[in-house]
This record gives structure tokens, sequence and C-alpha cells, in this order.
């Protein structure tokens, strides 16, 4: 039996060819971000930099201690979402599902929350949002809180096999969480009260080279887990009874999967703020121009087309040439819905709509 | 049992423990033998343990006592690589994939083999196109499954188990969503699969008359969860086949081999004819409006059935008189215009 070349069993084949092309509009999209900005750093002169050449000081800081990390932060963030969410829609078997469905972002506000606001309480609150070690302190309770809400779930699908309950617990937890923080806000002043509320519009220009190490080692070893799991992921797209008799061992699997996700959407949360739309938007939009539902397409397809739309994201939301900054959120609902309802009604030349 | 036994248990009690005292058994004392190249079909009515039994031989759920071997091992003993490679499934609930092709999904029966990403080898993708050939789907290898009718899925679901390369394949019912001939047509490629690769073949089916003509050997649990095994012709002739699925009303024809749909008797008739496909189906027109033979006694109507040229016609006496139809559509309204007191309505 021959197999028609380039028909059937060519997942493969048309990432060979996606692949240097979305790689190129990363890489450029990147360049942008680091050109683009409220000073806009002229060609030549970003050129000079780029080459190791010396340009106006002002320029050297705004490339070197500015926007390169804001760069490399959002690529690996956009990545971490996409790729998260790709997760959580897989296990579940919902296309609703995002990476903050079992509660990580939740578990990240609450300690944030914590921190900023019953600072405030106590009258210390400058000290933790205007001083130094803010940055620090808010990314520290941020991870706790994923963390606490990681090994909450991780306790609970132990001993409970339905992951539906598991879907519910998580969004309970949120709701405990959402309820926490609206308490604390009634007691709170109006200046921990805004800056927790600029927190959870997300934003990626927050990691300073000395966090940013944290948050790449976080969401590289997502990724390789990631890249780890494509076949019983794979396997999971019949449902758990087939992927169970194939050989998979779904306890184990289950295990990997909340812990991978919880990883990145844990690490991203703490350092960018619960950034929204990218997680639950980016899969569809992968399977719609790669039209398979590979893992071993999508994985890195969702990595590199997550740190395409988060760089598209962030280029806008600091409107370039001007001093305005819009909130990140915003952006990626404003900007990136219309894209992505246009890729999976029209966009793909099959012209098939979301299924998972 | 002899070495071609795929899958054999003994004394196997099935059922559900619930924490450690209360017990709940479906069935018990089972001795089953299923061997290589068989076509099995368990059949049993709704409430009888067939999920129950299935899911003790896929090694789902452990069996309350007893043992199965599958392939002469136990099969609690096998790793879950071991088993798969020996044993796949067929689910009932149709599967809900979208941007997969039929050839990926039956790729995956696959996943036993490859390595960690899954790669495929050229022998792989062999496998994979003449698993999808052997149940006559291989011109949907490209098709999305989510664009697939009822009867292609299920086609490309079967492709799968195959692919996988097992010595029992196990359907839990493939033929519940189809319509009638794509029943008929799983089956058929189901019994090809079994005679062709010498797979053996466990199904649970509820069409009973299917299972009568296609099954090497049947598997009844009846109401009570007793178990008889044998082939299909025997267990018919024993009168075990009808005895464990009638039910009120409902009554086993062993010469026809089906179930008799119940119906209000009207009357009797004689009816003289030919031996031809009119008078066969003539009777059967005649018993679906109630009428039995008369056997003997005064029949209430007498049906005559010749041939003017080529054309039947279809003569009805009774005590009122006479009269020709040209179909048996006017037979049955003359009857039932003419036939005092139960008129057929």
């Amino acid at each position: 039996m021959n197999l028609d070349d380039g028909k059937a069993g060519n997942n493969m084949r048309r990432l060979d060819v996606a692949i240097p092309l979305i790689l190129g509009i990363l890489v450029f999209l990147f360049l942008l971000d680091l050109m683009l900005g409220s000073v806009n750093i002229p060609p030549n002169a970003f050129f000079k930099i780029l080459t190791g050449g010396t340009v106006k000081v002002t320029w050297m800081n705004i490339f070197w201690d500015w926007r390169m990390p804001k760069a490399i932060t959002t690529v690996f963030a956009g990545g971490a979402l996409a790729l998260s969410g790709l997760l959580m829609q897989t296990y579940f078997r919902n296309p609703l599902a995002d990476p903050y469905i079992l509660g990580i972002s939740s578990g990240a506000s609450l300690g944030v929350a914590l921190v900023m606001m019953s600072a405030g309480i106590f009258g210390v609150g400058t000290i933790f949002t205007n001083g130094l070690i803010s940055g620090i302190s808010i990314s520290m309770a941020a991870i706790l809180g994923a963390f606490a809400v990681l090994l909450l779930i991780l306790l609970i699908s132990a001993k409970i096999k339905s992951n539906t309950t598991i879907l519910i617990l998580g969004i309970m937890v949120s709701y405990i969480s959402g309820a926490i923080v609206t308490v604390l806000m009634q007691f709170s002043d109006e200046s921990s009260m805004h800056s927790y509320s600029i927190w959870t519009m997300g934003s990626f220009s927050g990691v300073t080279w000395s966090q940013l190490p944290f948050l790449v080692i976080l969401v590289l070893a997502g990724f390789i887990l990631s890249l780890c799991l494509v076949k019983p992921l794979n396997a999971l797209l019949l449902g758990e009874q087939y992927a169970e008799s194939m050989g998979m061992n779904y306890d184990h699997i289950r295990k990997v999967i909340i812990l991978t996700t919880a990883l990145m959407a844990g690490a991203v949360t703490a350092f960018c703020g619960p950034v929204g739309f990218l997680g639950i938007a980016t899969p569809h939009f992968c399977r719609a121009l790669f039209v398979t539902a590979d893992h071993r397409v999508l994985v890195p397809g969702c990595i590199i087309i997550g740190g395409i739309l988060a760089l598209c994201t962030d280029i806008i939301s600091h409107v370039p040439g001007t001093n305005i900054i819009l909130p990140v959120n915003a952006i990626t609902a404003l900007f990136g819905a219309p894209v992505v309802i246009w890729v999976i009604i029209r966009g793909t030349r099959f012209g098939r709509g979301v299924t998972t | 049992m002899s070495t071609a036994s795929i899958l054999t248990c003994t004394d196997l009690t099935i059922g559900y423990r619930n924490k450690k005292t209360i017990v709940k058994e479906v069935s018990k004392k089972l001795n089953l033998h299923l061997n290589r190249g068989e076509l099995v079909c368990l059949i049993g009515p709704n409430g009888s343990g067939k999920s129950t039994l299935i899911r003790t031989l896929t090694g789902i759920q452990p069996p309350l006592s007893g043992e199965v071997w599958l392939c002469g091992k136990k099969i609690g003993d096998l790793s879950s690589e071991e088993k798969a490679k020996n044993l796949s499934v067929v689910l009932t609930t149709p599967v809900q994939a979208g941007y997969l092709t039929a050839f990926d999904i039956v790729a995956l029966g696959r996943f036993p083999y490859t390595n960690w990403a899954g790669r495929l080898t050229e022998s792989d993708k062999n496998i994979v196109m003449s698993a999808l050939a052997s149940v006559g789907a291989d011109n949907l290898a490209c098709r999305f499954i989510h664009e697939l009718s009822d009867g292609e899925q299920q086609k490309v679901m079967i492709a799968r188990a195959l692919a996988q390369e097992p010595e029992l394949m196990v359907l839990d019912e493939p033929t519940a969503f189809l319509d009638f001939p794509h029943k008929i047509d799983t089956m058929r490629i189901l019994k090809k699969v079994a005679q062709k690769t010498e797979k053996s073949i466990l199904l649970s089916i509820h069409d009973l008359n299917l299972a009568i003509r296609c099954a090497d050997q049947l598997w009844i649990i009846d109401q009570n969860g007793t178990m008889i095994s044998g082939i299909p012709e025997d267990l018919v002739l024993s009168g075990i086949f009808g005895s464990a699925f009638e039910i009120d009303g409902v009554s086993f024809d062993p010469i026809r081999g089906e179930f008799t749909i119940p119906v209000e008797k009207k009357g009797t008739f004689s009816i003289v004819a030919p031996e031809s496909i009119e008078r066969i189906w003539t009777l059967y027109a005649l018993e679906r409006i109630g009428f039995t033979p008369a056997e003997g006694s005064m029949a209430d109507i007498d049906v005559m059935v010749r041939k003017d040229g080529e054309k039947p016609v279809w003569q009805l006496c009774n005590s009122d008189g006479k009269w020709e139809c040209e179909n048996i559509c006017e037979l049955v309204e003359c009857i039932s215009a003419h036939h005092e007191g139960v008129g057929y309505h």
C-alpha cells in the first residue's frame, strides 16, 4: 500500500513549511517591539545597537533596561499562555477551557490582593505598592497563591477521577478567592485598590532583568514538559477511555498535565498579572491555521503563535510614538477577538468553525 | 482449552464492590472461552450485565472472584502497554474530535508501538492504511472525522482498533447508532476481519436477528445474570434463546428465527396458493392484521392466490361472498370491509 504523498498523515510536513515562516514573523515582531514605543528608536540607530555599537545613552537605556526584558517576557508569556490553554482544552475536552480554569490565576490574585490591600489596611501599604521591593513581593505573593491552588487541585485530583468535578472545583476556588478579594477591597484604601486593579489588567512591562530568569526557566520547563506530552495528548483527543485502552497511564498523565499548566500559567500570572484571552483564543487560532488537532503540530505552533500574538498586543498597548499605555487585557480582547473570529469563521481555506 | 484460546475466564464472578462489605453480584461462575478468529456476540436484555462483563473482560474493572486470562496471561498482571498490544476496544459513544482526519484517528491505534513523540514509521503508515482498507474506508483517509457519517465513523473506529494489532477486539454495541443496512455492513466487515486477520472479536449487540446470523458463538446473559454460551443454531433449537428474551406477549419464532410482534386476534384463514413469494407475503400480511391459520377447523376467510398470466390475483371468500383483488393492499381492505364484527381498521 503506497501512501499518497502530501495527503494522509502529512501533519508534520505541514509544520515543516509553516515553522520557518512563523518563526520569521516572530523575529520580525520581536525586533519591532524593541524599536517601537513611547520613544521610537530610528532604524539606523536600532541597527547600531543590535550590532553592538553605541548610540544615544537614553536609547541604549530604553533598549537594554526596558524594552529587551519586556520583549523577552512577552514572547515567553504569550507562548506559555497559549500552550497552557491548549493543554486545558485537550484535558477537559472543552473548547471554553483556558489556562486559569483550574483557579490558578484566582489563587495568584488572592495572594496579590492580600499583599497589596492587607498591607494597606495595616498602614504599611506604601512600602509594598510604591517601594522598590513592590515588584518582587507582588510576584512572590502571586507565586505563593498560584502554588497553593495548584497543591489543592493536585490533592483533589488524586482523590477524584472525574475531570468535570475538577473543573467545577476549580471554578469554585475562583469564586471563593474572588469573594475574599472583594471583602478585602471593602476595607482597603483607594490607592491600594487602584494598584490592585492595575495589576489585574495585566502587563508585560514589569519584569526586570533579575526576575526574568525565573520566568524563563519556569516557562521553558513547561514547554519541554508539554513537548513530552504530545503523544498522550493526542490519545486524549479520543477521550480518557480510549487513551487508557491504548496503554496510556491516565492517572500519571493527568497529574503531569495539571502540573505543567499550573507551572506556566502560574509563572505568567505572577510576573505579568492575569493576562486573559490569549490562552483561550490562540489554540483555536492554531487549529484553524494548521487545520489539524495533532499536538505534534499544535504544541510548537501554540508556543510560536502565542508569542506572535502577545508581541502584537504589546506593540499596540504601548501606542507607538505616544506616552499612552493601554492595559494589555483590553488590547488582547479588543484587537485579538475580531482577528480570531475572522480566522475561525472564514480564515481557513476550508472555512471550518471551532471544533475540539 | 486448546492453545487457540485467546480469552478464557475461569469461575469468574462479576459485579460491584462498594467499600468493603456491600457486594452486588451481577453474574457468577462464568467459564468462557474465545478462540482465535472467532466472532462472538454477547447478547442480553438491558440491565443484564453485558457492560459489566465487558468491563471485567477488558480489565477495566476487577472481577469479584475468578480469573480472566488474555493470551495465556492473567489480565491483571499485564502492563497497560502489553494489554494494549493484545486487546483493543471500540466504545459505544461516538468520538467527537475536530480537526483530526480518519488517518490521524487510525494512526492513534499505533500508540503502543510508536516512540515518545508518536512518530509513525513507514511500516506504521502501511499498517494504518491497510487497516483502513480492510474496513473499506481507505477513501476516507484524508477526510475529517467530524465530517463523516455515523456509519463511516464507525468504520474508522474499527480500523483504529485493528491498527492496534491486537489478538482480541472488544466492541461495545458497535451497531447502536446505525440504520439497518449499515448495521449489516458493520457486521459483514467484522466477520471479514475475523476471518482474514485471524483476530478474535467480542461484541455486545441488541439486534438479536443479526447476532443469530453472524456470530460463531453466542454468549447470552438472561435477566437473572445466568450465562449460556453456544453456537446460535443450537441455542435456538434448545429453546434457550427464546426463553432468555421473551417478555409478556413477545415471543420468539424458532422457525423464522425472529421475534414476532403480538397482534390482536381477528379470525382464522385458509389459503390456497402455489409455493411462491406471493404466498409468503400474503401469509405475512394476514398474520399482521391478526389472522391465524385455521388448522383444519372451519376458516373465517378463504384466500386464494393464482396467476392470471404474469400477474398474481388474490381471491377472497367468506360467508358473504367472493372478491377479487389486484394486490395485497386491496385484499387487506377487502378483508376489513367484509369481515364481520371485528373489522380491521
